[in-house]
């Protein structure tokens, strides 16, 4: 259990660069989600972080140590493939007790910590077995188990979830939080899927073209994302062209100004992108009483059972609105609507 | 790789290459220069003879009547038995591939291949037992036929021929049905759903995606075929003249080594055309 | 099916049964007149071990199989170990020339063991090296070689890349990994490379033809020159033990190695 930290990393591969300039701090025991799409540069960060490929720039720190120069098998790290990488050829609990094994630790040490290792992933029982005799999940626990058992300093996880069908991956994602918290580990983990991230994750950086363009956690990255990027990769987000005036920003055919978002506003006159969140939107059959801030016109909806989808044609485009089905009369194409959202939940994007 | 870059790479893969490499080089790739040498020379460099550089010996290699009769032969000879091989080799790789299914197949394979595997020397020797005149086939047709027959095939062409297909037909049947279980069923159904006949399916796909195996079957044969000694020596007696035994002889009973070794690099030429000519379409299956 | 198509389904297996037919006949043949008392082969057979007891007396016959066998165990086991370092080394390392390397295998087994073997025989006569069975044993491990880095590749190439990496991070030094992860994993490579190496040595006589001397030749060399002198049952009964040999070699490297490729 340890802090991580690295610090201007950067990775080429030929003239390409796999990372470049990378400072993320992971905190101890903190769960830290890598996102991104592929060939974003999140697994080389991790096998930079596990040690498996040479530093072309910067420094990694664990525990303060910079372990730049040090092999991988004298970093004491932890890691669950995405082909889990069980040894064929031995049993789980040999397997389970490898590193153990290969540090010298006396036979029944082994079998002690062997046991309450897969007791902690419950595979308690299944020590003699091989690991082609396992179930997907079983050999997901295997690897955990194997992970964990020398008592690493982080954990590294590459998609560890990535080959289970989809409702194992849920269980499984209940399982690795529990085991994370009662381990108390340092985790870093990369995956492509974002409600993973969302779920598992106590922060998450999105990584693209080898940087990292959103950092935080999970709810203030989704509900404040910092870059157009950030905001479609991690859910769905609408992005609008605003001009800032003195008093607010105005978006193209708004029947009002929008009040400023948070402290800072770009400088008057100056066009910007603002994204806005499906979800915060309200939508309203058209009256003439209550203007909105925008009016369209419903051009398709998509019912989803507990959640109502529309598409919007209006001044500023075409909007996504995602609503709770409350029980609402559900508007059809053709219907003329307006749409509110509150102030807080427009955020302006770096350009 | 892990990091491995090139200069780095090549030390560290160095102490586990360079013994396998060095014997190579000193049985194999030394030897072959060492001929290429031998071949340029009027005598053995040995004491008390005197050597001088000279082309004669592919002179007479390659100018001589009798030499360039014997390179025919040996090419016919080669052509021969790999046609045989195909016709025999391919229908049975495509039973083997496309009827037999699951243990049977894998049975049956190995049954073919198996003789391959095994020694050729016997091999050919068996049927030196089985074609000589009161062997089997000769003590068969006997007791078949009413008249009076005298089978006696031992020393003559066929038999050269019968010696060297049965020693390398299993080949043909290794490579023809490696590149023929890799085509997928369902490109064949596809063909029969649109009409296609067993002959159109045969000749306008099973044959050409097979291409690469018929093809590096038939260079396997080729090659060693058109450099056999010993089974014409066998097998063909007085009828088993071929560029093969002739090396032989030049080797071990005529001792003229340099001419021997022109000889070699004759037929290594052949080779090398061979295998030059077959390349494209051999890399093309990998 | 249509009565075509029945005939078809027949005629497929039918023409495999002539082939094996093909193949096993003569083999078959000799084996069983290697039985027959009669030195003439005639029918019907007469059953003894007659020259297989005249076979274990040729004080020729026997030092030559003892020659076959101890060249083809000491080439097994030196080609088998350079050939899986080799193995390892061209599949762990990437360097310029690996390609070439990798291309210099093949000219041991596609060049005919006739220019091989004469080439040899030239070079070792030059050097001084010699003829014999030291040169006979030099020869069979260049052969071999090739073979066992080709099957032990072959096995290397579906090594899971992440196992090494797996067991690096659970703190295995190179040495352990080595033992621990990547031998275990290539170990029927390496057994069935070995069977063939092996088999090309047991099996040879080309090469040996051109390196033998008159008292240390191998068992084919022999058996060559016994056939030439003229037929004798007793080849029959010593050539029928060898194909049994190497046959059940084989069978045993095919339980270890795919030949046809496929799971």
């Amino acid at each position: 259990m340890a802090p991580v930290s690295v610090r201007r990393l950067t990775r080429r591969y030929g003239p390409l660069k796999a990372l470049d300039d990378v400072s993320i701090e992971f905190s101890d025991g903190g769960f830290y989600g890598l996102l991104g799409p592929s060939g974003s540069g999140k697994t080389t960060l991790l096998r930079l972080i596990a040690g498996f490929d040479p530093l072309d720039g910067g420094s990694i720190l664990i525990d303060g140590e910079d372990v730049g120069r040090v092999p991988v098998e004298r970093r004491r790290i932890g890691m669950v493939f995405q082909s889990y990488a069980l040894f064929p050829n031995m049993s789980v609990a040999d397997n389970v007790g490898f590193g153990l094994s290969v540090r010298g630790a006396a036979r029944a040490e082994i079998d002690r910590e062997v046991g309450r290792a897969l007791e902690l992933v419950r595979l308690e029982g299944l020590g003699a077995r091989r690991p082609h005799q396992l179930s997907g999940g079983q050999r997901q626990r295997v690897a955990l188990a194997r992970a964990i058992v020398t008592r690493p300093r982080v954990l590294l996880l590459d998609e560890p979830l990535g080959a289970l069908d989809r409702a194992l991956r849920d269980d499984m994602q209940v399982e690795l939080k529990r085991i994370q918290r009662e381990v108390g580990l340092t985790t870093i983990f990369v995956t492509h899927d974002q409600e993973e991230a969302l779920t598992l994750s106590d922060r998450i950086g999105i990584l693209k073209d080898g940087r990292l363009v959103e950092e935080g956690p999970p709810e203030e990255i989704y509900n404040r994302p910092q870059t157009a990027f950030g905001a479609t990769f991690l859910g769905h987000a609408n992005l609008l062209e605003a001009e800032v005036e003195p008093e607010g920003l105005r978006i193209a055919g708004a029947g009002s100004l929008l009040p400023p978002p948070g402290d800072r506003l770009p400088a008057a006159g100056s066009r910007v992108l603002v994204a806005l969140r499906p979800e915060r939107i309200a939508i309203s059959a058209a009256a003439p009483g209550s203007p909105g801030i925008l009016r369209g016109r419903v051009v398709q909806r998509l019912f989803a059972g507990s959640r109502v989808t529309y598409f919007v044609d209006g001044p500023a485009g075409s909007i996504r609105v995602v609503t709770a089905n409350a029980g609402d009369p559900i508007l059809g194409p053709g219907a003329e609507v307006n749409l509110h959202w509150a102030d807080d939940a427009v955020s302006i994007l770096q350009r | 790789m892990a990091g491995a870059t090139t200069r780095s790479g090549m030390v560290a893969a160095l102490p586990l290459l360079a013994p396998a490499y060095l014997w190579l080089a000193v049985a194999v790739f030394l030897p072959l220069a060492a001929m290429v040498f031998f071949s340029f020379m009027t005598d053995l460099p040995v004491a008390g003879r005197t050597w001088s550089f000279t082309l004669s010996n592919y002179e007479t290699a390659l100018g001589g009547e009798l030499y360039r009769t014997l390179l025919l032969r040996s090419l016919r000879l080669g052509l021969e038995v790999t046609a045989w091989c195909l016709l025999i080799g391919f229908p049975a790789a495509l039973v083997l591939a496309k009827r037999l299914r699951g243990r049977t197949r894998e049975a049956v394979f190995l049954l073919v291949i198996l003789p391959f595997w095994s020694n050729g020397l016997v091999r050919v020797f068996s049927w030196a037992m089985v074609l000589r005149e009161g062997g089997i086939v000769d003590a068969a047709l006997e007791a078949l036929l009413p008249f009076e027959v005298d089978v006696d095939l031992i020393y003559s062409y066929p038999a050269i021929v019968i010696g060297l297909v049965h020693s390398y037909v299993p080949y043909m049947v290794l490579t023809c049905y490696l590149t023929l279980q890799a085509i997928d069923d369902s490109l064949i159904e596809a063909a029969r759903s649109l009409g296609a006949s067993r002959l159109t399916i045969l000749r306008r796909i099973l044959v050409p995606l097979s291409m690469p195996g018929i093809v590096a079957g038939s260079v396997l044969i080729f090659v060693p075929v058109v450099g056999s000694f010993m089974e014409p020596r066998l097998l063909g007696g007085r009828s088993g003249t071929f560029l093969g035994t002739v090396i032989e002889d030049q080797f071990v009973a005529v001792f003229n080594w340099p001419l021997g070794a022109a000889l070699s690099f004759v037929l290594l030429a052949v080779v090398l055309v061979v295998l030059a000519v077959s390349a494209p379409v051999l890399r093309r299956a990998t | 099916m249509t009565p075509a198509a029945r005939v078809l389904a027949l005629a497929g297996p039918l023409f495999l049964g002539l082939l094996l037919g093909f193949l096993y006949l003569p083999i078959a043949v000799m084996a069983l007149m290697s039985f027959n008392a009669s030195p003439f082969y005639t029918l019907p057979i007469r059953w003894s071990f007659d020259w297989y007891l005249a076979a274990a007396g040729n004080r020729q016959l026997l030092d030559a199989t003892w020659n076959s066998v101890s060249i083809a165990l000491a080439s097994t086991a030196i080609s088998t170990l350079l050939g899986t370092m080799a193995a390892l080394a061209l599949h762990r390392h990437s360097f310029r020339g690996k390609r070439l390397l990798q291309a210099l295998l093949f000219p041991p087994i596609a060049i005919p063991w006739l220019i091989t073997g004469t080439a040899m025989l030239v070079f070792f006569f030059g050097t001084g090296i010699g003829r014999g069975l030291h040169a006979i044993l030099l020869g069979h491990v260049a052969l071999s070689i090739p073979y066992v880095v080709i099957v032990v590749s072959a096995r290397l190439a579906t090594f899971p890349p992440d196992l090494e990496e797996a067991a690096r991070s659970l703190g295995a030094s190179p040495w352990q990994v080595a033992r621990r992860v990547t031998l275990p994993w290539i170990a029927p490579g390496v057994v069935a490379g070995a069977l063939f190496a092996f088999a090309v040595s047991f099996d040879q006589f080309v090469v040996s033809y051109f390196l033998a001397t008159p008292g240390q030749s191998t068992l084919p060399v022999e058996i060559y020159a016994a056939i030439r002198k003229g037929f004798t049952p007793e080849i029959n009964a010593v050539s029928t033990v060898v194909i049994a040999v190497s046959m059940s070699l084989m069978l045993l490297a095919s339980r270890h190695f795919r030949f046809g490729g496929e799971r």
